[in-house]
């Protein structure tokens, strides 16, 4: 609680007048929202501003920060839940608004939007509709995304409103309507703007039905004419409008201007960038001048510029110019106005005519200025009728312009006033117009005016001009003044022409102000009032040279008016009747951002609510009588075509005169007793001041938007500056760099000249090389070529060396040949010779012989026959001996022979045998061993068997030996005994003749020891071979000794009578011999039979005296051969041993052997 | 060369790689296919490789003696055999020195004696530790050679062998038992000699015996084909390798009757081992035997 009552201290505190103390309450507040994160403290502090319309709370509560704007907003859409606090709610919520807090982007999901579309559907109280509907078109920028969920709420309360505009429900003051007639013109600029799509479909469905239609005809299709078709219409659809993505890249201000861009309304619309405005205004006024006449004005303003424009432009410029101002100083200028609009067509040409157009437009007024002036003049018709031309846009234009001029000469219209009062009291478009007739038909007026009227004498003015009586007046004169302007509207052609001239002057006006500087230094009388004009201006000149600017001057004075006066509640109000007067201009808003920094901001909405001007035609008659009636004035002559926001100007400025005389008429004590006397009215005043001052804020936000567009324009102006310095500068470096590189190919160029050069130099020596090489090539080609002739024909001579050699061997072998030939024919000869030399002496032999035989014939004849018998027998005895002899000899060769070759067959033979007994003997001892090893297993047998009878035998004794033991059992064991007996003896028996045997082999057998001969059976036998084994080891040597001898003699004895056989019968013996196998007895078989015993005996050392005595028993067979030849054969006949039996050949066994053995070595 | 032709060209290359008696059965199956079994033959191989067993009883038979070598008289021979057997049999059934219940082995001995003529006048009488020897030998062969006529001639011809053949060397054994323990391990000698064990150990067990009843049939096996193959040095090696085998027990043992009776009394388990080694560490020291031929 002590925290409530402290706060609620602090609350009154914060409005206490004194700065710092307020200061710091606001800082404590704001301190505690920061701490504190409660709704408590929000609540309160909106509730008091609720109560009292504090502005230090207002302060505090557009500055909330993030955490509170919940609370901020929960607590609005209560009061918006109750009538009582919904205005103030409203009004805190467009302060809010308007503010732009960061958390704008909540208030779409925020209960409050809901409220707010509720409360604008369901409210009649017009001034809440009017504020609700305010406050939303300013929040609708800011959440055009949430347009999706609420759209047909704005629609539906867009069709409520505009039917109430017509409708007029009963109680409603009419006055309202005007307002709320403006609010809903923005509504449907805003709709249109943000969701064309959507809101055309809308129309149509909603004013197709009948009982609207009224309303479409009467409220919508106006607010229609004053937009333009929307590109949406064409490129999107409805879809499209409500794609968060198409509102995510578009700012607050961007959708404003988006808007302002579909407004063809002046008031409502903007323009971008010189670019865009120009090409926009030329747009408009060129159509209106087609509409006229279509006629090309570029050439007129080309061609008629100079002549026709000079008059004007002067008169312009003495306007323009302070009064102090020589003539002199500006010829020049206009001269160069002459020169420039030259440059100016060159320049538009190429713009094409929407550019250079916004310097012609101005051209375009002053004709209808001077007509419409002269003509005002006289008949004091002025702005009316032009406008009253139905609903036709073309009239907007020339009003505009007049209206440019009348701004100019704002300062000053106030002056006039008081002269002609009938003029100026009713309304503003006669205001300009008179103003403009002086400006145009006397300079010297202007000056003196201009000094005699000071800002502070303005109230007087306005107060005078407020009277009931004149304004009336002033209807049925503008009434006729539009009906005349209507006229000239329609012979509209003729103004077109001057155009050009009035180019020039808006050129000079756009010059660097020195002229203004001057006219600023003059008009120091002016005072404060004057000189913040040129420094705007001259601001504003160093803004891009658009038409813009030219026209900027025109505006200043009011910004300066406003500055001075700022204090006087009167004088606002009527500068705000001056201001809203000259309004027209679309510039005000694009001003404002150039005087925003500088200006206080209270009166400011004044301007930007004097926006719109052009048409509405058919509100104005509504306008009219509202303003009757308001006011009591009837305005029946009043401009049927303006907007509803003009005419909601108009009324803002008679009610302000109103209220100003009102308050002129009554002094201070008085004035209260007039309020409460007048109460009813003043409430509906109180209303409507704060209907307007919802009009104002509105009117402000939107500026704020242009002023945020305009610094980011601005900033993309520098930007290009800068750029276009960086390009100038890149430029530069451009050409450095360009300059560099020429002397790089320059130097390129020297640098490739002297590589082709040296490349040139280099081909040179290269062929010239190469020709070298091919040179030397060939050269040595051709040496190659010669020497391979010199090849072939050094082969061609080693061919023909190796021929001749060949030939030279065959030559040599011819030689050779032929010698041997020689030597042989010479050995032939010398033959032939010997025979020849034979034959000689065989014929000389022949001879001798036949002389011989001549003679031996001659003896024989002569001894005849008692000799030659005898000799003949004894030769032919002779001749048979030698034959006989000669034939043995024969023989005995081929004996011979046969004889070798039987001792070789023999031989061969007998290695055979030698083979065959080494085989024998291998198997011999092979079976001997396999005897051996049966025969010791017998013998184990036998063994085993010794022991067991031995055992036996033991047994058998052991067993007697107890027989003989037991002598008591003798009897009885005795019967047993000799059956025992009897067994023994069987036994006995048996084993003697076993033992026996055994014993004698074992005898025989350890007598050999060792003897390899196997056992023959039969006792006899074996010791007869053991015994003739012996004899025959022990024998053997003797034998030895004497075979030597012997078989010498059996041999030679053999030999001998072979000798004689052959001798005796050579033929039939001898095969017989040869053919036999050798025997035992013969020599071989003896031999044989001696090798075997060297074998078995092996008595190997006495082989070579055997085999020596061979040799000599061969050779003294041999030598016994020559010499017992002569011998008689049969004496050794005898003791001949026998001849070779067929037997002893044939049983050559190893049995046999042994048998020759040993008769061998018996014998 | 022929041998060769039939056995398989790899044989060579077998014993080169290490592998050892991959083509001995062949090699023995082509010796044993001679005509006139080549005894030395026989010899070589079986000292140098060990007997298949399908083939060790033939073997030993024909190295014993038992069968000559001529194939064609086995039949006959190994006909006397049998004979002789059974009439040895028959007469000491008949002099009732042995009976059906007598057992096997005892018969054996009895026929032993029988046929050498120290046939104890009554089997009641003590046995001489020859006749111990004996019926140790005669129930390791008994294990190995299934026919009684076979076992009986082996252990007769074994036993014979050991008591003509091998009658001075087996004297000499302990010995180079001696010497070749001390090359193998002078630690192990040293440490039996501290304990005075050296002169106390097992030889009787060992040398006489032939490791009848201290090594398992199996491996007994291996070594008496070395034995009746002509070398009974195999049997040191055997001591001296049952001695390194079990060496930290014996080096633990430090009383000579425990080490005798440690000895004598060695665990089987590793006794192939023992052979095996035995038989390197043999032809380690005595030579790889090369066939004389």
């Amino acid at each position: 609680m002590a925290q409530q009552a402290n706060i609620g201290e602090l609350l009154s505190m914060l409005d206490s007048p004194v700065l710092s103390v307020r200061d710091e309450v606001t800082a404590v507040f704001k301190e505690n929202l920061s701490s504190d994160r409660g709704p408590m403290l929000v609540n309160t502090l909106v509730d008091y501003y609720l109560e009292t319309n504090s502005q230090p709370v207002l302060h505090i509560l557009t500055t909330l920060q993030e955490p509170h704007d919940k609370h901020l907003l929960d607590k609005m859409n209560d009061c918006m839940g109750r009538a009582a606090s919904r205005l103030p709610a409203l009004s805190l919520l467009g302060h809010v608004i308007r503010l732009q807090p960061p958390w704008k982007h909540k208030l779409s999901q925020a209960p409050l939007l809901p409220s707010l579309l509720k409360c604008l559907k369901m409210d009649t109280d017009v001034i809440v509709l009017t504020t609700g509907v305010l406050v939303l078109i300013t929040m609708l920028p800011m959440i055009p995304q949430s347009g999706k969920q609420h759209l047909h709420d704005f629609f539906d309360i867009f069709g409520r409103l505009s039917s109430w505009c017509l409708k007029k429900p009963g109680h409603v003051t009419e006055i309202y309507l005007v307002h709320l007639h403006a609010s809903v013109y923005a509504l449907f600029h805003r709709l249109y703007g943000m969701y064309p799509c959507n809101f055309v479909s809308f129309l149509r469905s909603h004013y197709s039905m009948k009982e609207n239609l009224d309303t479409f005809e009467e409220v919508v299709r106006p607010m229609m004419e004053h937009v333009r078709i929307h590109p949406e219409l064409v490129t999107g659809s409805k879809d499209h409008e409500l794609d968060p993505r198409r509102w995510k890249r578009l700012e607050t201000h961007d959708v404003v201007i988006e808007c302002a861009k579909i407004s063809l309304d002046p008031a409502e619309a903007s323009y971008e960038d010189g670019d865009s405005v120009s090409p926009q205004v030329s747009a408009r006024f060129p159509h209106r001048a087609a509409d006229v006449a279509t006629s090309p004005y570029v050439d007129t303003q080309n061609s008629c510029g100079s002549a026709t424009s000079t008059p004007y432009s002067s008169s312009r410029l003495m306007l323009l110019n302070t009064p102090g101002q020589p003539p002199q100083t500006l010829s020049p200028p206009s001269t160069r106005l002459l020169t420039e609009p030259p440059q100016a067509t060159l320049w538009s040409p190429s713009m094409v005519c929407g550019m250079t157009t916004p310097p012609t437009s101005p051209g375009n007024v002053p004709p209808d200025l001077s007509h419409p002036y002269s003509k005002v003049f006289g008949t004091a018709g002025g702005k009316g009728t032009p406008l009253g031309t139905p609903a036709t846009s073309p009239p907007p234009a020339p009003l505009c312009h007049s209206d440019d001029y009348v701004h100019i000469s704002l300062p000053q219209a106030t002056v006039p006033a008081p002269k002609k009062e009938e003029k100026t009291d009713s309304a503003r478009p006669c205001l300009h117009r008179q103003h403009h007739l002086p400006n145009d038909r006397g300079l010297e007026e202007l000056p003196g005016l201009k000094g005699s009227v000071t800002l502070s004498d303005l109230p007087g003015f306005l107060g005078d001009l407020a009277s009931d009586e004149d304004s009336v007046e002033k209807d049925k004169e503008e009434a006729a003044i539009s009906k005349e302007l209507s006229e000239i509207t329609t012979a509209d052609t003729e103004p077109l022409v001057p155009r050009g001239g009035f180019d020039s002057p808006f050129y000079r006006d756009s010059l660097p102000g020195c002229p203004r500087k001057t006219h600023s230094a003059t008009s120091g009388p002016q005072g404060t009032s004057v000189n913040p004009e040129p420094f705007n201006s001259s601001l504003d000149k160093r803004g891009p040279d658009t038409p813009k600017q030219a026209f900027t001057p025109i505006d200043l004075p009011c910004g300066g008016t406003h500055e001075s006066p700022a204090g006087d509640r009167e004088r606002q109000t009527s500068l705000e009747t001056n201001i809203l007067t000259p309004s027209p201009c679309k510039i005000p808003p694009q001003r404002g951002v150039g005087f925003g920094s500088g200006q206080p901001p209270p009166y400011d909405h004044l301007f930007e609510v004097a926006l719109p001007k052009t048409a509405h035609h058919f509100v104005s008659k509504k306008t009219k009588e509202l303003l009757k009636k308001a006011k009591g004035n009837t305005e029946e002559d009043y401009p049927p075509s303006t907007s509803p926001a003009e005419v909601l100007d108009r009324l803002i400025q008679q009610g302000a005169d109103a209220h100003s005389k009102e308050l002129s008429r009554l002094s201070l004590p008085s004035k209260s007793v007039d309020w409460t006397h007048f109460g009813d009215e003043i409430r509906t005043l109180r209303n409507q001041l704060l209907l307007l001052h919802n009009q104002l804020l509105y009117e402000r936000f939107k500026r704020q938007q242009h002023a945020l567009r305009n610094r980011r324009l601005l900033r993309k102006v520098i930007k290009a500056a800068a750029l276009e310095e960086h390009n100038a500068a890149m430029k530069d470096q451009l050409k450095l760099q360009e300059k560099d590189i020429q002397i790089w190919k320059v130097s390129l160029q020297k640098e490739q000249a002297r590589y082709s050069q040296l490349q040139d130099q280099r081909d040179t020596m290269v062929t010239q090389l190469h020709s070298q090489i091919r040179q030397l090539q060939h050269d040595r080609e051709e040496f190659y070529n010669q020497s391979q002739e010199l090849q072939t024909k050094l082969e061609d001579c080693r061919n023909m060396i190796a021929e001749l050699r060949l030939e030279l061997k065959k030559a040599n072998s011819k030689v050779c040949h032929t010698e041997l030939l020689l030597s042989q024919v010479s050995q032939k000869l010398s033959n032939s010779e010997s025979v020849q030399q034979q034959m000689e002496f065989l014929n000389r032999q022949l001879l001798v012989l036949g002389e011989v035989n001549e003679l031996y014939l001659e003896q024989l004849q002569s001894k005849h026959s008692d000799t030659t018998k005898e000799v003949e027998m004894m030769k032919a005895a002779c001749r048979k001996e030698l034959e006989k002899n000669r034939s043995h000899v024969l023989q005995q060769n081929q004996r011979l022979d046969t004889s070798q070759k039987r001792i070789l067959e023999l031989e061969s033979h007998l290695a055979k045998k030698d083979h065959l007994l080494l085989e024998q003997k291998k198997y011999l001892e092979d079976v001997k061993v396999q005897a051996r090893g049966q025969l010791q297993a017998a013998e184990s047998r036998y063994e085993a068997q010794k022991r067991i009878t031995q055992v036996f035998e033991l047994e058998i004794l052991d067993l007697y030996g107890r027989l003989e033991k037991d002598g008591l059992l003798k009897k009885l064991e005795e019967e047993k005994a000799e059956a025992a007996e009897a067994a023994e003896e069987r036994l006995a028996c048996c084993k003697d003749g076993c033992s026996d045997s055994v014993t004698d082999h074992h005898e025989e057998a350890s007598g050999h020891n060792g003897e390899t001969k196997p056992p023959r059976p039969g006792g006899a036998r074996g010791s007869s071979g053991s015994r003739g084994g012996g004899g025959g080891s022990s024998g053997g040597s003797s034998s030895e000794l004497s075979t030597p001898e012997k078989p010498p003699n059996q041999r030679a004895g053999l030999f001998s009578s072979r000798w004689e056989t052959t001798v005796g019968e050579p033929a039939t013996s001898i095969p017989t011999t040869v053919g036999s196998l050798p025997s035992s007895k013969s020599f071989l078989g003896m031999k044989a039979r001696e090798l075997f015993r060297n074998k078995s005996e092996s008595q190997c050392d006495e082989d070579s005296v055997t085999i020596s005595s061979l040799s000599e028993t061969l050779k003294t067979e041999l030598g016994k051969d020559l010499g017992v030849e002569a011998k008689t054969p049969p004496t050794l006949d005898g003791p001949h041993p026998s001849p070779p039996n067929p037997d002893s050949v044939g049983q050559l066994h190893i049995m046999d052997y042994n048998e020759t053995h040993h008769e061998h070595s018996e014998g | 060369m022929t041998e060769d032709s039939q056995r398989n060209f790899r044989s060579v290359y077998y014993e080169k790689v290490g592998f050892r008696g991959v083509e001995e059965k062949k090699s023995l199956e082509i010796l044993l296919k001679d005509d006139r079994l080549d005894i030395e033959k026989l010899c070589t191989f079986s000292q140098r490789f060990p007997l298949p067993s399908m083939y060790r009883a033939l073997v030993w038979k024909v190295l014993l003696g038992i069968l000559p070598p001529h194939h064609e008289s086995h039949a006959q021979v190994m006909m006397y055999r049998k004979e002789q057997y059974c009439d040895v049999l028959h007469a000491l059934h008949v002099v009732r020195f042995v009976s059906d219940a007598t057992p096997q082995v005892e018969v054996y001995l009895r026929m032993y004696q029988l046929e050498s003529g120290k046939l104890p006048r009554s089997p009641s009488f003590p046995l001489e530790p020859e006749d111990e020897v004996f019926l140790a030998i005669a129930k390791a062969v008994e294990e190995m050679v299934e026919d009684s006529v076979d076992c009986y001639w082996i252990i007769r011809c074994f036993v014979n062998q050991l008591n003509n053949k091998y009658r001075e060397s087996l004297p000499q054994l302990p010995k180079a038992f001696e010497q070749y323990l001390n090359l193998e391990d002078s630690r192990l000698l040293s440490h039996l000699k501290t304990c005075s064990a050296l002169s106390r150990l097992p030889y009787d067990l060992w040398f006489k015996r032939c490791f009848a009843g201290c090594l398992p049939e199996s491996s007994l096996q291996r070594v008496w084909d070395k034995v009746v193959s002509g070398s009974c040095k195999i049997l040191v090696f055997v001591a001296v390798e049952i001695l390194l085998t079990f060496k930290i027990k014996v080096m633990a043992l430090n009383n000579a009757e425990k080490i005798t009776k440690f000895l004598e009394n060695i665990p089987q388990d590793s006794s192939d081992a023992i052979v095996s080694k035995a038989i390197d560490l043999w032809h380690k020291h005595c030579g790889t035997p090369v066939h004389s031929a």
